[in-house]
């Protein structure tokens, strides 16, 4: 599903990712961690199609065709959610309105027919009541004055609804509780599918107890450096990340 | 060089023109103020950005060809359009003219409705002096002691120029009893390929423990100009809430002016203006704090694009011994072109202890982080941006008093940013 190959980008005059390579299938679930700086969310963005990155060497397919071509709403559209580690809040833009939108803009790329206002609501609260959301977020603006725990589930949320082929969750657990990090995971969770793939952005390893990976990837200065099963993320956690830079420079 | 007065003779004759009608004396000592001032200028501190040139020749052009003696006939099907849209008991005035016709029936036991006769109409402002010298028919209105008028009061000024260059001057007072409380839409429309300039100001004084509620909606010919002033008088308790929504006029020029005259009154006063191509829109609002405890809160919001030029320009004066006073200010700027510019000015003045007062103005772009937030959910860009600009609208209309009308100005001012396209 997901092909990257030899994957160099930067921003700025700063060379973040050199030469990763990652390969997605459907079905799977992927962890890929790191320490700060070593370009995990870099990765995430440049998947995404954030133009503060500019892709200097390498090729990303998605289904067969050249993501790097297009545009963050195509990418989208096409299947791709990208699940913000900072999800931007936007006031006087209801909750509702953009998931509605969003739903839209995705269902009038398969062909079909917008959704109906009752249909919407009611898969909306049913969505809502499986991350513990209170339904009073819908009429909220997007993330406005959310705490971080709901901008989480928010994000999930629009997961949910979106239904995307690949979903990139960057750093999905920082700043949640234990309470809020259930919720998520078990959204999360719910969404697994032999039909989806998922990648799991994260610096630690506790996700990963909720969210069991298939795979487990180690990123260091911009470049995987070890895959495994999901034993690498307990040894990773044991041995800290110092292990992974020794191994990488060897 | 901006021409800045008028012929005084001919001023005169206009004047003596309209002696049969109401406030006689009144019009004459107006006329003498008037005319020891003349037109501001941009020397005056408070119109460093706006220049009435433009005003002072079609009033020219206007005296020249004896005022009134054109008539201009009504758009009828535009004022019909806005009484079935908002529900309203209006009062229309059309180029300056109480249309009867078209009004509703305002006498109650409620409320008086009677014909400014020789009040004392100078306020220290040359423009108002004008609109006393020179107003057709006057209005005072009155909102009876312990009266709770729930409909709102329209005041429609429906102007027209076809023919030659026409000029409104009109004057409304308005006076809450003790107690009372009422809700006022003030609403400017014009059209016409011929010159406009109105120029309408706006007398309140509210009675303890009133309550105002006010909405001024402003969509003349973007080839018209207008100046306009609103000067209220709080007196204890009572309370005021005012929105203006600026979308129309090449120049626009709104002045409001909050007199804290009773302890705890409370004044809270926002708008939005749209401006594009080359329009020019300017908002000054003052508040005099002259006794505490008090509140007053303002925020203002802009957005322009092509090149428009805007002014927010927000003054609190806290007089000394106004101590437990509480001002906040706030302005927020969109601009969506680079030959687009606003004059955002906050000014604070404080002579008393023990007050809050706080401001804080900002001008941008939409945000980048939101824009790309929006992409990423599939949303075009164009759509994206779209929506962005209208929640910074929205934001601010839904501040407006009359929630009724909040459906009503969401929707011209969607419309308004559809009609600029792409920019927005």
């Amino acid at each position: 599903m997901l092909e990257i190959s030899n994957l160099n980008a930067r921003t700025g005059d700063t060379d973040i990712l050199h030469g990763l390579s990652l390969s997605v299938n459907k079905g799977e679930v992927h962890a890929i961690m790191g320490p700060n700086g070593s370009g995990k969310s870099t990765l995430a963005q440049v998947v995404a199609g954030h133009d503060a990155y500019e892709v200097t060497d390498g090729s990303v397919l998605f289904n067969g065709n050249n993501l790097l071509d297009l545009e963050p709403e195509e990418r989208a559209r096409d299947g791709i959610f990208l699940g913000f580690q900072y999800p931007v809040e936007i006031p006087g833009v209801n909750n509702a309105y953009l998931l509605k939108a969003a739903v839209n803009a995705r269902r009038a790329h398969q062909g079909l027919e917008e959704i109906d206002a009752f249909e919407f609501l009611k898969l909306a609260r049913e969505k809502m009541a499986l991350l513990g959301m209170d339904p009073k977020f819908l009429n909220r603006g997007v993330n406005e004055g959310f705490s971080g725990g709901e901008k989480k589930r928010n994000e999930i949320l629009q997961m949910a609804m979106l239904e995307p082929t690949l979903a990139i969750l960057d750093e999905t657990d920082s700043g949640l509780d234990i309470d809020a990090l259930k919720a998520v995971a078990e959204g999360v969770n719910a969404l697994r599918s032999p039909e989806r793939a998922i990648i799991l952005v994260t610096h630690y390893q506790r996700l990963l107890d909720y969210i069991v990976p298939d795979f487990v990837h180690v990123l260091s200065e911009g470049r995987i450096v070890r895959s495994g099963d999901k034993s690498l993320a307990l040894e990773l956690e044991e041995k800290g990340y110092e292990w992974v830079r020794e191994a990488a420079s060897a | 060089m901006s021409v800045v007065s008028l012929s005084p003779d001919a001023l005169q004759r206009a004047v003596d023109d309209l002696s049969g009608n109401s406030a006689a004396e009144s019009r004459q000592v107006a006329l003498q103020q008037f005319l020891q001032r003349g037109f501001p200028t941009p020397r005056d501190e408070d119109w460093k950005y706006t220049d009435l040139a433009k005003v002072v020749d079609i009033s020219e052009r206007w005296l020249a060809h004896a005022p009134d003696a054109v008539a201009e006939p009504l758009d009828e099907s535009a004022v019909r359009e806005i009484q079935s849209t908002i529900d309203a008991t209006w009062l229309v005035f059309s180029n300056g003219r109480l249309n009867s016709d078209l009004s509703d029936a305002l006498l109650s036991e409620a409320i008086d409705v009677t014909a400014i006769d020789n009040e004392a109409l100078t306020v220290d402002d040359p423009l108002a002096d004008l609109s006393a010298a020179l107003m057709l028919d006057g209005i005072s209105i009155r909102v009876g002691e312990a009266m709770q008028i729930e409909k709102p009061i329209g005041l429609l000024f429906a102007d027209r120029a076809t023919k030659a260059p026409q000029v409104t001057q009109a004057r409304i007072n308005i006076r809450l009893e003790a107690g009372s409380a009422a809700r006022v839409i003030e609403y400017h429309l014009s059209s016409g390929d011929a010159d406009h300039y109105s120029n309408v100001h706006i007398d309140v004084d509210t009675g303890a423990d009133a309550s105002l509620d006010y909405v001024r909606l402003q969509k003349r010919s973007r080839s018209h100009s207008q100046t306009q002033r609103l000067n209220a008088r709080l007196n204890d308790r009572s309370i005021m809430r005012h929105f203006g929504l600026d979308l129309g006029g090449a120049l626009a020029r709104n002045d409001l002016k909050i007199d804290i005259a009773g302890a705890a009154a409370s004044a809270e006063f926002n708008g939005l203006y749209i401006g594009a191509e080359k329009q020019h829109i300017d908002n000054h609002t003052r508040v005099d704090h002259r006794i505490g405890p008090a509140r007053s809160v303002q925020e203002y919001r802009g957005i322009m694009s092509g090149r428009s030029r805007c002014v927010w320009n927000g003054k609190a004066i806290v007089h000394a011994g106004a101590d437990g006073s509480d001002a906040e200010q706030a302005n927020h700027n969109l601009l969506l072109s680079e030959h687009s510019e606003i004059n955002a000015k906050p000014e604070l003045e404080i002579y008393a202890d023990e007050v809050k007062c706080s401001h804080g103005t900002t001008v941008g772009q939409l945000d980048e982080a939101a824009l790309f937030y929006l992409r990423t959910r599939g949303l075009n860009p164009s759509d994206a941006k779209r929506i962005l600009t209208r929640a910074f609208a929205t934001r601010v209309v839904e501040k407006s008093p009359i929630p009724e009308l909040h459906e009503l100005l969401n929707l011209l001012v969607e419309t308004r940013l559809t009609e600029l396209g792409s920019e927005v």
